[in-house]
């Protein structure tokens, strides 16, 4: 099996402050992988580069077999990557819905028409409450997002994830903040509306990792320590002395 | 019970019936206004495209209405025999020219920078305008005829005030219901994206800088038209339709009717020129009295006469409103 | 060409008044994030009020030091009561504010001395000629620029070698920070404004001599000014010194070898800079 994505030899540096000092991974399609490591390791940043929001300053990034290093944000979207926020990152003053859906018509093409209206459109907002539904905000839909819960908030931010129909799904943190009962109800959802798709996702809380990754790759200080199966970085001792320890 | 839609339509049936109305009811003198009226609430309700829905503050905008204003200017007097139509075509087609030229150099930059730039950029095309006397008239300007429209089968003509008032609220009319329905449509709210979140907005398959591109341009051709029509209704134009004060007017305008709702802007336009048909007469600084309620509404009252409006009548039925236009068909007019 | 070295100087002098215009912009915006729009009209402030002032005493030394004075506190007074009040609503309110007092100065400029130029004469000393290199040079305009000088270098010592300077610097990079460090950000940041406003108004009543004292004098300079801070870079102080004597330059040297463009020449030339080095000559990358 060709690996989906492939992040070769990742370095980044910020004005003299090397954040990634060399990261490889690979992740096959279908995939539940997941990044951790202690804070300020350069998940986030590492993220940013596959999603396209900043440039590597060398490496390259393979989706599909093919390089995306210098592809800009909006295409790599279209392309099939998607990636949520750690900082609930929505569009504050519209609904839910206005929300959703603004993923979903981009995925249909009705982005800049001048004439045609999303109201119209039945597709997009079946599709739209479909996404609402699975993340549990069916109820919720008409409210703006300023008056949503912190717990509903987040299930926006990865109900907006998903509406672009993406094949690649990166999460940054969903679960942050959240309390444990959240936290298990996330799990969940995650587990569910990520089914058939590749995941990659960034996690502190290691009950979600150990309940959702297939692979685990541990960031320490810019580099990956070690890739590998839950079980086996479970028990590794290198990444017990960097991380597991400390919690 | 009739749906919100249907209601909406059904209010600009309306208004539309009483502006036929109009010339057999009011005085030739407030005809004039009201026509003037129906050309800047385009104007505003284009700006507000901008400022309101896409939170970008332009203080440029009287380029596209003056380029408007000149080009109909111009091409009637160097095209003798062109027609109206084909003069205001021309209008528009110079200004999404302009517009698109102009978009693609600022709006690479953001916030207080795009602001400034605006402001120079509308200053250059004001210090062109005064000095290329052979095209503009400099100082003295550019009288026309407003030419009679020819149908094929007949002649209506355009000499008189309401012939005019009548293909102003039809043409201008047009326009501005077309700006209520963009609205609605996906471009009309991608420019909502714009405001809120115009980062996410790439994470999501939208290209940012052809949205503030087309959105910019749109509007400087809406503005365009406005700037048209400014001209056939005063039949003279000057370099005053293209000055940084010509900007000031339209954000005035804009801002105290209300940023928040789509008709903010209209009603601003309606109270900005009957206080200045009505206070010039009285005081020589009736703009000192215009800034002061900009002032003021800046200070206090952001929404602007529209806030005003809709608090009271949420205030009877309980609602609360966020301040900020929304294409949603749920939220209020 | 012996009119080259005259021209020079009416470059530098007139790149003096820029820089004491711009310097003000560039740290207030630089620090606040606030394009002050007021500013220029402040400058118009400051010649008015000298006009009057001049008019009662004759004595031009004492419009130097009152009308900056009258500014410095108008400035406080705007930004700490007016400002603040409308940051909580973000860039757009503040960028709005500043525009409308902007308008509302001018026209109450119109409303107390009227809407038409206004002939300021010094007299004097500073009215006469001086002789030197074969050219006779009026002695005003290398004041303006002697001017420019002093407070530029008194803003550098300032900036650079005093503790205040280290914590305005700072400011400007990072604002939160300082806050974060205990200083008050707040105070410091109605001193800066206060500060440019008193500077702007200084530029004014020097202005008022050599430019035309008219209510249209705000927009005159202002655009000049933005174009100065583009090129200089934001909140660089030393962008705002080799921007101002190139545009001074600029503008001097254009009326005479370019008269048709030369209006056009500043906004060529900050049209470069954008498409080149968009954040300025010596600004940071935002």
């Amino acid at each position: 099996m060709t690996d989906y994505l492939q992040v070769q030899n990742i370095h980044k540096d910020f004005s003299g402050l090397k954040v990634l000092t060399g990261v490889d991974f690979a992740v096959r399609e279908k995939q539940r992988h997941a990044v951790i490591g202690p804070n300020g390791a350069g998940k986030t940043t590492l993220f940013n580069i596959i999603s396209g929001r900043f440039k590597a300053s060398s490496g390259a990034i393979l989706f599909k077999g093919q390089d995306i290093s210098g592809t800009p944000t909006h295409v790599r979207n279209r392309q099939g990557v998607a990636r949520s926020f750690q900082i609930t990152n929505v569009f504050q003053e519209l609904t839910v819905f206005e929300n959703i859906r603004s993923g979903v018509r981009s995925r249909k093409g009705l982005r800049y028409n001048f004439f045609r209206k999303p109201d119209n459109d039945r597709r997009i907002n079946e599709r739209t409450e479909a996404i609402a539904e699975e993340v549990g905000l069916k109820g919720v839909m008409h409210v703006p997002v300023s008056a949503l819960s912190y717990g509903q908030q987040r299930a926006l931010e990865i109900a907006i994830t998903l509406s672009t129909e993406p094949e690649l799904i990166l999460l940054d943190e969903p679960t942050a903040g959240m309390t444990r009962e959240e936290t298990a109800h996330a799990i969940n959802m995650i587990d569910r509306v990520t089914a058939g798709r590749t995941l990659v996702i960034i996690e502190h809380d290691m009950d979600v990792v150990f309940s959702l990754a297939d692979t685990i790759s541990v960031l320490h200080y810019g580099k990956i320590l070690v890739s590998d199966i839950p079980e086996k970085i479970r028990n590794d001792q290198r990444v017990k002395d960097a991380y597991l320890g400390e919690e | 019970m009739i749906s919100q839609k249907k209601a909406s339509y059904l209010f600009i049936a309306l208004l539309f019936a009483l502006g036929v109305l109009m010339p057999f009811v009011v005085k030739k003198y407030h005809l004039n206004m009201l026509t003037e009226i129906i050309i800047f609430a385009l104007y505003a309700v284009s700006y507000n495209l901008l400022l309101g829905y896409a939170g970008l503050l332009s203080f440029g905008h009287a380029m596209f209405f003056g380029m408007g204003a000149f080009t109909v200017a111009v091409s009637l007097i160097h095209f003798p025999g062109l027609s109206m139509w084909n003069a205001v075509l021309l209008a528009i087609a110079m200004t999404t020219a302009v517009g698109f030229v102009t978009g693609g150099f600022l709006l690479r930059h953001k916030g207080a920078y795009f602001a400034l730039l605006t402001l120079a950029f509308n200053s250059l095309f004001y210090a062109v305008a005064t000095k290329w006397h052979k095209i503009t008239g400099g100082d003295d300007g550019l009288s026309i005829t407003r030419p009679d429209l020819h149908l094929g089968f007949t002649t209506i003509k355009m000499a008189g005030l309401t012939n005019f008032y009548y293909v102003t609220l039809l043409v201008i009319g047009a326009a501005i219901v077309f700006c209520w329905y963009f609205t609605k449509t996906a471009m009309g709210q991608t420019v909502l994206l714009m405001r809120e979140n115009e980062e996410r907005m790439k994470f999501l398959g939208y290209n940012t800088n052809i949205s503030r591109l087309i959105l910019f341009t749109f509007t400087g051709a809406l503005a365009g038209l406005a700037g048209a029509f400014y001209t056939l209704h005063f039949q003279f134009v000057s370099q005053s339709a293209i000055s940084v004060d010509m900007t000031t007017t339209v954000l005035l305008m804009t801002f105290v009717g209300g940023t928040g709702t789509f008709w903010g802007p209209i009603l601003g336009a309606f109270v900005y020129i009957i206080l200045q048909n009505y206070l010039s007469d009285i005081t020589d600084r009736w703009p000192l009295f215009m800034g002061l309620i900009f002032v003021v509404m800046v200070l206090v009252i952001p929404g602007g006469l529209s806030q005003i409006i809709l608090s009271i009548r949420n205030l009877a039925s309980g609602k609360r409103n966020t301040g900020k236009p929304v294409a949603a068909e749920e939220s209020s007019s | 060409m012996s009119e080259v070295p005259v021209f020079f100087l009416h470059g530098l002098a007139y790149a003096g008044l820029l820089f004491l215009v711009s310097a003000g912009l560039t740290l207030v915006f630089g620090m606040m994030n606030v394009l002050n729009f007021a500013h220029a009209a402040m400058y118009m402030l400051g010649a008015y009020f000298s006009f009057t002032l001049l008019r009662a005493t004759g004595q031009f030394w004492l419009c130097l030091f009152v009308c900056p004075l009258l500014l410095f506190i108008i400035g406080a007074l705007v930004e700490r009561f007016l400002l603040r009040r409308v940051h909580a609503y973000g860039h757009l309110h503040e960028l709005l504010l500043t525009f409308g007092l902007a308008y509302i100065i001018t026209e109450l400029v119109k409303l107390i001395w009227g809407n038409f130029p206004l002939a300021v004469n010094i007299g004097g000393f500073l009215g006469r000629t001086v002789e030197f290199f074969g050219m006779i040079y009026p002695i005003y305009r290398i004041f303006i620029f002697v001017c420019a000088v002093i407070v530029g270098l008194t803003m550098a010592a300032i900036l650079y070698k005093t503790r205040l300077g280290i914590i305005l610097r700072a400011a400007v990079n990072d604002s939160e920070m300082v806050n974060a460090l205990g200083f008050n950000v707040p105070l410091v940041f109605t001193g800066v404004f206060a500060f440019g406003a008193a500077l702007s108004g200084l530029a004014g009543v020097i202005a008022g001599p050599l430019l035309t004292t008219y209510p249209g004098m705000a927009h005159e300079i202002l655009i000049d000014a933005f174009v100065v801070i583009v090129v200089g870079g934001f909140g660089s102080l030393g962008g705002a010194v080799v921007a101002s004597l190139l545009i001074g330059e600029l503008q001097s040297f254009g009326v005479l070898l370019f008269p048709k463009l030369s209006l056009a020449l500043v906004y060529m030339l900050m049209a470069a800079v954008l498409i080149i080095k968009p954040s300025g000559l010596f600004g940071e990358k935002q």
